[in-house]
């Protein structure tokens, strides 16, 4: 069980999320910049914020980003170019590339179940977009962090490879019981990894459901809105908005 | 037929505007190219060819040769060994001081040399503060002295170029970093290394081709034939053989080391592995440890040790006696005016020629025929570091004196020689600005038909902080020289440096710090009202 209440202010944007979520495929909707990444560098520790982050009992928030039990593919940048595949998965295990007997076969078996095998030892420059975040799957998956963050890995992709890659990391997910948060703009990928989904409004979690709720042929009055559908007859945006509340 | 006539006449007319409004800086582009290749007729026509051979089995040549590849060597490496952990550390503390320390860095670079070199004096000389506080005295006339005023200058040159190069990791590797959990270490190896590989071999060349030509600093701590540079070589032909041969045949080889040398390391300096990610640079915690501290702490002890006596030993004399006897004399301010009747004309020429150089080369820049050159033209701009500045005076007095101009001529040259000098620097202040003001709005003045002095009108406030720029670059390096003065310096031509280094030789050290400080504050008075009054205020909020 991750147990966010945490607050964070920059300039005119002040956020304040709170929700308990529990393990499993997350998606975090929501529009852009109402700041829904901002909740993973949150997270991650990249940002400094304020309240409360419980991960089974334990408080993360005092610890540095390498302490915490979470693992973190970004939209780029994940990978290092200056390594082959086969370090850049394996410096999750240890950054000064040191590892045991049992560390390599972690890193064969993550290799192979992103089919990255006959890649490793190939430079992240020579490979495609969609191979390049399979690397950065199997880095998390050696890492074996108990919570798993995607912020848009897979927006740059094209539709046929993002299915692929999420059906990946729903697998994974179910497999290691990991706490999965995936961000995301396309309610379909949410439909797809199934789950439960989280909408994020300025800042604020404004909803906590399983993911059936996009599918309803009535939509969820909280994600009318955001899905851009009336939620019932010609209501107006305050209404839609009232009832939420 | 009508029709193609027509077309002939509207490029020709448009041909004849664009050269109109051109022509100033064709003229300027001209002039330099003119005193180069004239200088050159005249050294070239005063050398006898046959004779280069026996300089070749002179065994003396080959020592100043091997004497000046050694210490540059030395001297590059060093600043480079001690700057790679220095830079590192001030990327990743945040520590009291971080800031100044920067400014320091940066300052020490436009320091007059003869007055770093009197602060080196004064800290490891014979009655130093060295010695006379832990009794240690070291050799400083020879190789150490060489090594520690050139480690002085460019270890901070090295520090800023590496800087430049951490610029080029994207933040998101930081990121990752610091998830993964990497140690200092880790990081350096895998992550700054990567991109330090990139600028190392270019900061490598540079500080090698400033240490290879290194002119004052060998020529006051050399402190014999023993250790004299190419460059020092030249001097001492020029001045006191007054052996124009000698000093071409010497002044080409250096020219052809500085070339081999720029040519060999570029070919070896590792592959590009170029990734781009526009996140601005935050800084992210990585795990520490107590090796981490303490090399951090010692790479800073060092920076500190080598950069700031030096710097502190200026103004100990400040509050003896013999300074203000020293302020008193007419030979100072004889020296202040002299310095400033070279600096100011000086840095205006350069500036000009500048701008005439950044002018050409952006109107070539999008256009199909010429776009190769503003690279070119930049390049002959920058070719002077390669030239050494005496060999430039010495062509120029000789193509002066055919023209009847005698020892008259000296000032002239002085002020010429000091402008070409400072130009790769004024173009590298000027240049992006400019290049940038043509990209961003080449399609609107065309559109407008905006031209040359209402364009100028219209970008100045855009650029006047960089013309700011570049004129101070001119006047602290003009007032700075120690160099062309050196050879042509005479009874009514003594700058102020000169005095110095007149005064340093006879170990007449208070009076020296006196002139230093009064160098210094000039430096610093110059380069304040450049920025002040045509950087403008308000210029700099806007950008």
């Amino acid at each position: 069980m991750l147990k966010i209440n945490l607050q964070y202010d920059w300039e005119n944007f002040h956020a304040n999320y709170c929700v308990e979520i529990s393990p499993g495929v997350t998606t975090l909707l929501g529009g852009s910049g109402e700041g829904k990444s901002t909740l993973l560098h949150l997270l991650g520790g990249f940002l400094d914020g304020r309240g409360e982050l419980f991960f089974n009992e334990e408080s993360l928030l005092s610890l540095p980003p390498y302490e915490r039990p979470i693992s973190t593919l970004f939209q780029s940048d994940n990978l290092f170019p200056q390594l082959t595949v086969w370090q850049n998965v394996a410096i999750g295990l240890s950054p000064s590339l040191s590892l045991s007997g049992e560390q390599k076969t972690r890193i064969q078996w993550a290799l192979e179940k992103t089919q990255l095998v006959d890649k490793k030892d190939r430079y992240p420059q020579a490979l495609s977009g969609g191979q390049a975040q399979r690397v950065a799957i199997a880095r998390a998956l050696v890492r074996k962090k108990p919570i798993l963050l995607l912020d848009e890995p897979f927006s740059a992709l094209d539709p046929a490879l993002r299915e692929e890659m999420l059906y990946l990391v729903n697998n994974v997910t179910l497999e290691l019981g990991l706490t999965t948060l995936l961000v995301s703009h396309l309610p379909q990928e949410a439909s797809l990894v199934g789950g439960r989904v989280i909408l994020i409004e300025h800042g604020r979690v404004t909803a906590y459901e399983p993911v059936s709720v996009l599918s309803q042929i009535e939509p969820h009055p909280l994600f009318s809105r955001y899905l851009g559908m009336p939620s019932s007859g010609l209501p107006s945006a305050e209404g839609a908005n009232s009832s939420t509340i | 037929m009508v029709k193609c006539h027509d077309s002939i006449i509207d490029v020709k007319l448009f041909f004849f505007r664009t050269v109109k409004g051109l022509l100033p800086a064709l003229l300027g582009v001209g002039f330099f190219l003119l005193m180069g290749a004239a200088s050159l007729a005249a050294l070239l026509r005063y050398s006898e060819l046959h004779s280069w051979l026996g300089y070749m089995q002179q065994p003396y040549l080959w020592r100043v040769v091997r004497f000046s590849l050694w210490q540059a060597l030395l001297s590059s490496g060093i600043s480079l060994l001690i700057a790679i952990p220095v830079a590192s550390c001030l990327i990743h503390r945040q520590f009291y001081g971080r800031s100044a320390l920067l400014q320091l860095f940066s300052v020490s670079m436009v320091v007059p040399t003869i007055v770093a070199i009197l602060g080196l004096v004064v800290v490891y000389g014979r009655t130093g503060w060295l010695n006379q506080l832990f009794g240690v005295q070291i050799p400083l006339y020879g190789l150490v002295g060489i090594l520690l005023a050139h480690v002085f200058f460019n270890m901070p040159l090295a520090v800023r170029l590496l800087l430049q190069g951490y610029d080029l990791i994207p933040s998101g590797q930081w990121r990752q970093a610091s998830q993964l959990g990497f140690s200092r270490w880790a990081a350096f190896r895998w992550i700054e290394w990567h991109y330090m590989k990139k600028v190392l071999p270019g900061a490598f060349v540079l500080i090698f081709m400033l240490c290879f030509s290194s002119f004052a600093v060998v020529l006051s701590l050399g402190g014999g034939p023993k250790y004299s540079t190419l460059e020092v070589a030249i001097y001492q032909a020029l001045r006191f053989d007054f052996d124009l041969n000698k000093a071409s045949f010497l002044a080409l080889l250096q020219v052809s080391i500085c070339t081999l040398f720029a040519v060999i390391v570029y070919r070896i300096a590792p592959i590009n592995r170029q990734d781009v990610s526009l996140l601005a640079v935050k800084s992210y915690l990585l795990k520490d440890s107590f090796w981490a501290k303490s090399a951090d702490y010692l790479a800073l002890l060092c920076a500190f040790v080598l950069v700031i006596p030096p710097f502190l030993a200026i103004f100990d004399p400040i509050f003896s006696p013999v300074f203000f006897k020293t302020l008193q004399s007419v030979a100072l301010w004889n020296a202040v005016l002299v310095s400033l009747q070279i600096a100011i004309p000086a840095a205006l020429v350069s500036l000009l020629l500048g701008v005439c150089f950044g002018v050409l080369a952006r109107f070539c820049m999008a256009r199909q025929y010429f776009a190769f050159l503003p690279n070119k033209i930049e390049h002959l701009g920058n070719m002077i570091l390669m030239v050494p500045g005496l060999v430039i005076a010495t062509g120029l007095f000789l193509t002066l004196r055919d023209f009847g101009w005698g020892l008259q001529s000296s000032y002239w040259i002085v002020v010429w020689v000091n402008a070409v000098m400072a130009l790769p620097f004024v173009l590298r202040a000027l240049m992006p600005v400019m290049y940038q003001q043509e990209r961003r709005f080449r399609n609107v003045y065309l559109s407008l038909g905006i031209q040359s002095w209402s364009r100028w009108c219209l970008e100045w406030p855009l650029i006047r902080p960089s013309v700011a720029q570049a004129l101070g670059y001119a006047l602290l390096l003009s007032l700075g020289d120690m160099g062309v003065i050196a050879l042509f310096g005479s009874q009514g031509l003594v700058s102020l440096p000169l005095y110095l280094f007149q005064l340093i030789g006879s170990y007449r050290l208070e009076e020296g710090a006196c002139v230093a400080v009064v160098l210094i504050s000039l430096c610093l008075i110059l380069f304040y009202c450049s920025s002040r009054f045509i950087g403008g205020v308000t210029a700099r909020v806007k950008n």
